[in-house]
């Protein structure tokens, strides 16, 4: 009930505020009578809050003593975020926009495996920070575990195609499966060998993907199995992706130019180099 | 600097300019293959028009979040990597506690097909789940929102709600409070129970704590980066050689 009037409180104002023209007083003035009325925390800033940094986003987050690991044949994007306990084995590789965080438990894509552009991978439970051991969390995911006799970590086994702006969360995921691109899969859920999930299924927490079926649907339902021919196109996949990121792999030395840049701009700005 | 110092710097100089000959002599053979790389213009926190973000201190944003115009971000929030917060035509408002996973977006709508106008309200101890996709919505405090769900004009999430992961939620649909919806187009599920009720708020929990973390690695300066990374190298010698 308060959070409905604080929330409604919130709203009167910023519409009046949005209907008034773009002029400088009028918009001040708007501005002060919704900051008047509005009661709530005040959102304090900080003086020196970066507001850019030239750095940009690492690639690599390493979270107390867990640093990723990449192989050195597998490709990872520039624009790829790895946090965490994330390991990138051999031949694989991890694509534009793709955010592997492995913060709470522990991520790795096997051999030859293609994490595709904008997925995002995140494993749960095990926070090394502040957590009651008897939350309804850890329940969840020990009865999980006890249930399907999986860990909590996310495993992608070899030759994986999983792909893009797929959601996967504490899965694991055996070899040689093709997942479909914008699919979801949740906490426990276990995709069998040679098992492929259409495009954008949803697959519900602790459900199985027997091996060679193709499965589709929110929530994933069985289509038909899968024949032999299919299941061996399945490698082959990973396979001509893995020959497509090498020759993205060979576009990104090791060191970039970009320190030209920075020099040049620190010497015009009269900072020591 | 001696003379010997002075000598070995200059000898650097020589072997670094001759380096980047080299390498424009390579990019002359590359021919039209050249790039010429530039340092990212990627800001964080950007303004437009005149509209700037307000972010409250113990906010986390992470580097490759973007978060433009108009919007409000309260204390012990945290706006997760790859998430785009556009407030460009209206405003947003993120409580405090609330988390923004990874890769998602939050937009405001300046005109829809109903004639509308409606800013984002996120209320406090918000979860909103990975890649979702927030539009004009108005989502309440403790609610939690699935990974990959996404929310179009004028939804109203309601406290204790809870939008299953991967569901398309109509224009204007209200999900009371402590319901489950699900799928696409959004229907109603089952209700939530009071052990799932009290996860989420421990879930809120969770990632505050969690953000502080990354906030505290991604502010590291490259000295404090390269100290860790010897260190870390140092501490792996060390556990080899206990192991042997």
């Amino acid at each position: 009930m308060a959070a409905l009037a604080r929330i409604s409180r919130r709203l009167l104002p910023r519409t009046l505020s949005t209907t008034l023209p773009g002029r400088a007083f009028t918009a001040e003035a708007a501005q002060s009578a919704q900051n008047t009325t509005k009661p709530d925390p005040i959102i304090r800033e900080s003086a020196d809050r970066v507001k850019w940094d030239y750095r940009g986003q690492r690639r690599l987050i390493p979270l107390g003593q867990w640093a990723p690991k990449i192989a050195v044949d597998a490709y990872v994007a520039p624009n790829v975020v790895l946090a965490g306990q994330v390991v990138v084995y051999d031949g694989a590789s991890v694509w534009n926009g793709a955010v592997l965080r492995g913060d709470l438990n522990k991520i790795s894509v096997g051999f030859c495996s293609n994490v595709q552009e904008r997925c995002v991978i995140h494993a749960a439970w095990s926070s090394p920070t502040a957590f009651k051991k008897n939350t309804t969390r850890a329940l969840l995911v020990k009865y999980i575990a006890f249930l399907t006799g999986l860990p909590a970590e996310t495993s992608i086994e070899r030759y994986v195609t999983i792909g893009a702006c797929s959601l996967l969360r504490s899965c694991t995921i055996e070899p040689e499966c093709i997942i479909g691109q914008n699919s979801i899969l949740m906490e426990g859920s276990l995709v069998e060998t040679h098992a492929i999930l259409e495009a954008g299924s949803v697959v519900p927490p602790g459900r199985r993907i027997p091996s060679g079926e193709l499965w589709a649907g929110n929530p994933a339902k069985f289509v038909r199995t899968l024949t032999h021919e299919e299941t061996l196109e399945i490698p082959k996949l990973a396979v001509a992706i893995n020959d497509l990121s090498q020759s993205y792999f060979s576009e990104f030395l090791p060191y970039s130019t970009v320190y030209l840049e920075v020099e040049k701009m620190k010497k015009s700005l009269g900072i020591s180099i | 600097m001696g003379t010997l110092g002075r000598a070995v710097y200059t000898l650097g100089n020589w072997i670094r300019v001759t380096g980047q000959a080299m390498d424009r002599l390579g990019f002359q053979l590359q021919g039209s293959y050249y790039i010429q790389e530039q340092i990212s213009r990627h800001r964080t926190l950007m303004n437009i028009f005149q509209k700037s973000p307000v972010v409250d201190k113990d906010a986390f944003i992470a580097p490759s979040a973007s978060v433009i115009g108009d919007v409000q971000v309260g204390r012990g929030s945290s706006i997760w990597y790859g998430s785009v917060l556009r407030g460009d035509v209206n405003s947003i408002s993120v409580g405090s506690g609330t988390n923004i996973q990874d890769n998602s977006l939050v937009h405001v709508a300046k005109s829809n097909l109903s004639g509308k106008v409606l800013p984002t309200i996120i209320g406090d101890n918000v979860t909103i789940g990975h890649s979702a996709v927030i539009h004009g919505c108005t989502i309440e405090d403790e609610a939690f929102v699935g990974m990959g769900a996404t929310l179009l004009d004028g939804v109203v999430v309601e406290k204790h709600a809870m939008v299953a992961a991967g569901s398309l939620v109509r224009q204007n649909t209200r999900v009371p409070v402590g319901e489950v919806w699900a799928g696409n187009p959004a229907k109603f599920l089952r209700k939530l129970t009071d052990e799932e009720i009290a996860f989420i708020s421990q879930s809120a929990t969770n990632y505050i704590n969690l953000a502080k973390v990354h906030a505290a690695e991604n502010a590291k300066s490259l000295d404090e980066i390269e100290l860790e990374k010897m260190l870390r190298k140092k501490f792996a010698d060390v556990t080899r050689s206990m192991i042997r």
